[in-house]
């Protein structure tokens, strides 16, 4: 494959799928400068695997695999450690969109945050709707062992909603 | 709320992104990283082989052209240049190595942990490495009857170095645990509770 051809399928999956990587950007990175450091690290990775991509699965999939691989791996201390004194970070590469804010999303980002790193994952894929058995491929676990997971993390967002409710009320 | 309820909250963020793109910096970010990563491996390695087999070249010269020969200095010599024979077989291991790894986050984190165990090993035998190259340099300052101040300089300089490494290899080992934990947790074993809580999807 050539840089043009890469290039171009990897300008193509940004175009069309860049909401799945804000997703798992936002679940992942809590203040804007780690958004930015954390969607740098997930392009490269995106970049990286162009030619490794085979059509085996759906282009969201082969996304979401990659994303949250990068984002499970990807921690604060080593963004300090290893880009202190990269002149691109004075170049911002994500801005905010200047949308009205929705509090209860921000509060469901908060409640998955909140979660360690593999619940996270889980819970992202199963809001976006990704089968057990999609989420058994991207995890590399077994299916009961995704509904075990699955149940615990739909019993603790269940409760936690409705402290929310109470609280909001 | 139900999942469900859940579920309409996240759909609504579909509608409109919630960042834009610099797409210029990205690019250019991407093939700078590209360049960054394979300078940085190549340089470090031959760096390494190039100062330890010329170091052990110059000890041997050196030694061999003074008027007192000292076996230690040989054998440091010897060693030095070993290991840079050690250094380009790791090299030529890895530019050939095969990534036996699935592409799983499961796959993704042993390859991960299967890396950082080799990094662990990798700076456990340099920082252990210390102690021999130490040894034999001290040995040939005592036999070529060098000044005490010199062999006094040479240890204090060989425990600094022992311990910089030792912080490392510290960071590499942290770094090891918090995959072994990250592993353990998506693949730990569901109780018989959780099992029979499992609602068919």
């Amino acid at each position: 494959m050539t840089e043009a051809e890469q290039k171009q399928i990897f300008e193509t999956w940004i175009a069309q799928y860049k909401g799945l990587l804000f997703k798992v950007i936002r679940a992942y990175a809590t203040d804007a400068m780690d958004r930015d450091d954390l969607f740098q690290e997930i392009t490269i990775q995106v970049w990286r695997s162009v030619p490794a991509f085979r059509h085996e699965s759906a282009v969201t999939t082969w996304l979401y695999r990659i994303a949250l691989n990068t984002a499970m791996k990807w921690t604060r201390s080593e963004r300090r450690h290893d880009h202190t004194n990269d002149l691109e970070h004075a170049q911002h590469i994500i801005h905010e969109n200047d949308l009205p804010a929705d509090d209860r999303l921000a509060w469901l980002y908060n409640e998955i945050h909140k979660l360690d790193g593999i619940d996270r994952s889980i819970t992202l894929l199963l809001l976006d709707g990704f089968s057990y058995k999609e989420m058994a491929g991207i995890l590399g676990i077994t299916e009961s062992n995704v509904g075990v997971k699955i149940n615990r993390i739909k019993k603790h967002l269940a409760a936690q909603s409705k402290e929310y409710e109470r609280h909001e009320l | 709320m139900n999942f469900e309820e859940l579920q309409k909250i996240w759909d609504t963020q579909n509608k409109q992104t919630l960042y834009a793109i610099n797409e210029t910096a990205m690019y250019n970010h991407i093939m700078q990283k590209q360049r960054q990563a394979r300078h940085i491996t190549h340089v470090s390695e031959l760096l390494t082989m190039i100062v330890n087999a010329g170091v052990g070249i110059f000890i041997a010269i050196t030694n061999a052209t003074s008027n007192r020969t000292s076996i230690a200095l040989y054998v440091l010599s010897a060693w030095l240049i070993a290991c840079a024979v050690f250094i380009l077989r790791g090299r030529i291991q890895r530019l050939h190595g095969n990534r036996q790894f699935d592409r799983s986050m499961n796959g993704e984190l042993a390859h991960a942990l299967a890396v950082a165990t080799q990094q662990v090993k990798h700076s456990r035998l340099m920082r252990l490495n210390i102690l021999p190259i130490a040894i034999l340099l001290l040995l040939g300052l005592w036999e070529t009857d060098k000044p005490i101040w010199i062999a006094g300089a040479t240890a204090a300089l060989f425990l600094l170095s022992y311990y910089a490494s030792g912080w490392e290899h510290n960071l590499y080992e942290n770094r090891r645990r918090s995959l072994e934990n990250l592993q353990s947790s998506l693949t730990q074993n569901a109780t018989p509770t959780d099992i029979s809580n499992i609602k068919p999807q």
